[in-house]
């Protein structure tokens, strides 16, 4: 009789350990590239089961809320560092902490400064890092050698100097913005030590740093150094050299590549241009945990198993996606690339925007008045004036 | 049966007003199709090229490679059918009722059916997906199904063809002893073709392309629709954008056989003929 | 005469039942909502929502985007609505002449843009569109006319968005007026020919007061279509430039999805209902009085 009971409890265990299922979201490419990595995963775990469910792009931010909402989460999600702030602040998110005091495996140190920012909130830690993006300068080698430089423009100075000779050949310009995007503005902000909130929510738009920074990038609308009315098609016009500089990141590299592989060779990438620093936008995505999942301990281990340079290496290599994990970065396959090596100096000066639950409203609010800058219906006065008024009814 | 002869600068100027018509609307539709079989050099380049000078059959096998078409294809197909079928059956049936029939409070009932166009659905997104939660109905091809198969356009579009069946016609039939559903069937039916027809076509074009609905409903890709599981091969940047375009002609075709199909349904009925006055 | 309670139940209940669960009742929550300050903190616990009364509304009245945003609307509405009206007549017509060669070929390129992939959509017609090297502005330099920028000016972007709008209605409500004309038979047209008639006034006299029921749905249809114009501006500008594109519906999304002000998007969508619901209300009325 008690060998009955016994044998049946183990085989009881053995099923509950077995046929796990770990579910996970993941987006586009992602997801679809992510299977070729969990079946190593699983091979380590005998018995578990990874399931992806891949969400577009375009619509994945609807599933995400509508899951929150529903209360009908996976126990894995592949998060947008743009997005981190909103889903931490419904709640949505296990706190980590503990999972990251045991392990051996994930510490903040081992990732980029910028990138763990994204993933603390109010003092708790709810993502790890999974693959990371900045952005850089994209130039015209060859174009910027006709102006006088061998090199790519190292300073605000420089960039502008080197814009507006590019800009007076006919009918061209020498770079391109677009009017109202905060991931394009605020590395200026950032490059002469200036921000919009400071650590402590405080804001900080009047300092005369930071009407610097906007004096400078509306400069170029008003010089027409970049067309007012945008880049149409970025390959056509970098191809062409309408557009001989812009600002963008990695996927970038490869695509430039097969779009318009007749310039191979005559472009190349740069770090941003100095002013105090050289501050650039980091953006990526992290693993979060969600807090009604079943599988916590579980879910921890695939997000260590994500984080282990092994697995780090092996999704740059499948997909070209810059690792988060920082010692990756000494692998000679990135160290001497010449396009993902400068992504790689660069990602050690990168910030991303304040982790807040306001920082969407007040992003809103910035790109409003910048657009009204740069397109010249405001002076640089009146956008600071209406900046502080908007957002201080934010903050408080 | 007219024995005018259509004169031939008339006939001239609506072929040329048809065809430029034709160019105007079709040519997202030719960039589509041609893009599918490009290489990514060709793409943006400009003058666009609206024939690859170097077609490919890549993207599209590509695309069977990383999609798994048959799990979605089916469930497009089941969810397709049976949402057209309820959903015309079903607005025909409130149309004639809204149209025909007799009671107080019917114009009151019928603005409240209109009102449900009134809020965009974006709103209604979150509570929705709650109730069906609520009902147990997540990841099913009822939740797919059910939402979206009562509709006030179908009502409302069958109730406005339906008045203009006269009367007469139903009342000599209820004179001989005929009731609703008798009337219904043998009358209203088919003299609506050309309307049931028409609905068809919308609900299942409807069908078949939704997108956000079939995302939000299924919690495992076996529920996928087709333009799910197809709009997962982008990147977050607009990579692969040739992928893409070879997975959206591929969801078109089948519409395009269904609107060819029921044009027949849409010519001037024989069905009129029954009328003397 | 009143009909039969079992005729009503049978042919309304299922569509009306239906419709009650799955559309009305979530309509009802999501503008009860309007009258809390649900955000994103309410998200995954509603019970952090609290009430607020009207506080939404009187914050609604005094911003100044969602009134360029109704603006813009309207202009949109009025500007569209009697195009899409005389061109989906127009193509309706032509496509039922008996002498007219292709028929269902020309019906279904009329109708591919509302199934055509909206990538591809807003590519070609962003293409179309471009300062430097679009369609348009190519055509219009045959005749000496100056081109303009057309999606990134704020004048020119809102009736590039209208022409979208436009340019994808014909097809389905071609196809609505279609129907509406296989109902009317042939021999009202003969009769009217041997008595001279000409085909204009057969058209006045004869098509236009036959089409009736369908001119009425479609322009109920597209005043509630139209006032909710959403996916073109999402498409191409995104509201801008300088929120010239900004429609109620893009407005209220940004509210509600971009910056997680659910309650504040719901009081957008109680106006907005209120005065779709009225114009309805209204244009129905108009047509009972004319029948």
């Amino acid at each position: 009789m008690k060998k009955i009971v016994i044998s049946f409890l183990l085989i009881l265990l053995a099923i509950s350990i077995c046929g796990t299922t770990l579910k996970v979201w993941a987006m586009g490419e992602e997801a679809k590239t992510l299977p070729v990595v969990t079946q190593e995963f699983e091979k380590e775990n005998p018995g578990v089961k990874v399931e992806v469910q891949a969400l577009p792009w375009s619509n994945a931010f609807e599933k995400l809320l509508t899951g929150v909402a529903g209360r009908q989460l996976p126990d894995v999600i592949q998060m947008g560092t743009t997005w981190m702030p909103s889903f931490s602040a419904m709640g949505a998110f296990q706190d980590l902490g503990k999972y990251i005091e045991k392990s051996e495996i994930i510490s903040e140190d081992k990732f980029f400064p910028g990138s763990w920012s994204t993933c603390v909130y109010k003092g708790k830690v709810y993502g790890i890092p999974w693959y990371v993006d900045t952005r850089v300068l994209f130039y015209r080698t060859d174009l910027l050698a006709e102006v006088g430089y061998t090199e790519a423009p190292k300073n605000w100075d420089e960039l502008y100097d080197a814009a507006k000779k590019l800009a007076e050949r006919p009918d061209m310009y020498g770079l391109t913005f677009q009017t109202n995007e905060i991931q394009e503005f605020i590395p200026f902000v950032w490059q002469n030590g200036a921000t919009v909130i400071d650590e402590n929510n405080k804001l900080k738009v009047d300092e005369p740093n930071f009407k610097e920074a906007l004096d400078y990038f509306a400069r170029f609308f008003e010089e027409d150094i970049v067309p007012k009315a945008g880049s149409g098609n970025i390959f056509q016009d970098f191809a062409s050299g309408f557009v001989p500089m812009f600002f963008t990141g990695p996927w970038m590299v490869s695509m430039i590549h097969e779009q318009t592989p007749q310039i191979d060779g005559k472009w190349a990438v740069a770090l941003m241009p100095e002013k105090i620093t050289r501050t650039s936008f980091m953006g990526g995505s992290n693993w979060v945990i969600s807090k009604t999942s079943k599988n916590k301990e579980l879910a921890w281990k695939f997000v260590e198993f994500m984080s282990t340079p092994e697995v780090q290496l092996q999704w740059y290599q499948l997909l070209k996606a810059l690792p988060a994990v920082k010692e990756v970065w000494n692998y000679s396959e990135l160290k001497d690339d010449p396009f993902t090596s400068v992504f790689g100096e660069q990602l050690k000066d990168a910030r991303a925007t304040p982790n807040i639950a306001e920082w969407e409203k007040i992003e809103s609010i910035v790109e409003g008045v910048l657009e009204k800058r740069v397109l010249g219906k405001i002076t640089t006065d009146e956008a600071i004036d209406e900046m502080t008024q908007k957002i201080s009814k934010i903050l408080k | 049966m007219r024995k005018k002869k259509i004169p031939f600068i008339e006939q001239l100027g609506v072929h040329i007003i048809l065809f430029a018509a034709f160019l105007i609307m079709a040519i997202p539709f030719f960039w589509m199709v041609s893009t599918s079989f490009k290489n990514p050099d060709e793409i943006y380049i400009f003058p666009p090229r609206w024939v690859p000078h170097r077609p490919t059959f890549d993207n599209y096998i590509e695309l069977f490679k990383t999609v798994d078409f048959g799990r979605p294809l089916l469930n497009t197909i089941i969810v397709a059918v049976t949402s057209t079928f309820l959903s015309v059956m079903l607005s025909a049936m409130a149309g004639y009722g809204f149209a025909k029939f007799r009671f107080r409070g019917k114009e009151k009932l019928f603005l409240l059916v209109l009102a449900t166009l009134m809020v965009p659905g974006q709103m209604t997104l979150i509570p929705v997906y709650l109730i069906l939660n609520s009902l147990n109905l997540l990841n099913t091809y009822a939740g797919l199904i059910l939402p979206g198969v009562a509709s006030a356009f179908g009502i409302f579009f069958m109730r406005q063809f339906i008045t203009s069946i006269p009367d007469e016609l139903i009342d000599a039939a209820k004179m001989d002893g005929a009731r609703e559903f008798f009337i219904f069937l043998k009358i209203i039916l088919p003299l609506s073709k050309p309307a049931l027809a028409t609905l068809t076509i919308f609900n299942f074009v409807g069908a078949w392309n939704s997108f956000l609905w079939p995302l939000i409903v299924a919690t495992d890709e076996k529920m996928y629709t087709l333009p799910v599981a197809i709009s997962v091969v982008q990147g977050q940047y607009g990579e692969k954008i040739a992928l893409q375009m070879s997975g959206s002609f591929i969801v078109i075709i089948p519409i395009i056989i269904v609107f060819f199909f029921a044009q027949k349904y849409i010519i001037k009925g024989l069905s009129m003929s029954g009328m003397k006055f | 005469m009143k009909t039969r309670l079992s005729a009503i139940l049978i042919f309304l209940g299922p569509a009306l039942f239906i419709m009650t669960v799955f559309i009305i009742i979530p309509i009802a929550l999501s503008l009860l909502i309007s009258v809390t300050d649900f955000n994103v903190y309410a998200i995954f616990d509603w019970r952090n929502a609290k009430f607020i009364g009207f506080q939404n509304f009187i914050n609604l009245f005094s911003d100044e985007i969602f009134w360029k945003a109704l603006f813009n609307t309207f202009y949109a509405l009025v500007v569209a609505m009697p195009l899409t009206i005389i061109f989906s007549l127009l193509f309706a017509l032509l496509l039922n002449r008996g002498a007219t060669y292709l028929k269902s070929f020309f019906r279904l390129s009329l109708y591919l843009p509302s199934i055509t992939n909206t990538v591809a959509i807003a590519v070609v017609w962003a293409w179309l569109l471009n300062p430097r090297y679009g369609l348009l502005n190519w055509f219009l330099g045959l005749f000496g006319i100056a081109g303009q920028n057309w999606l990134s000016d704020p004048k020119w972007a809102m009736p590039s968005i209208i022409a979208l709008v436009v340019w994808k209605a014909i097809g389905p409500n071609m196809l609505l007026f279609l129907a509406g004309l296989q109902n009317i038979p042939d021999f009202l047209y003969e009769a009217a020919e041997l008595d001279g008639a000409n085909r204009w006034k057969q058209f006045l006299h004869i098509t236009v007061p036959s089409l009736r029921p369908q001119l009425l749905f479609v322009s109920v249809m597209l005043v509630i279509g139209y006032l909710q114009l959403f996916e073109e501006p999402y498409m191409l500008t995104k509201g801008g430039p300088l929120n010239s594109t900004m429609s109620i519906v893009l407005y209220l999304y940004r509210q509600g999805f971009y910056q997680f002000n659910f309650g504040y998007a719901s009081a957008v969508a109680v106006v907005l209902f209120g005065i779709i619901l009225a114009l309805t209300a209204i244009q129905m009325r108009l047509r009972k009085y004319q029948e």
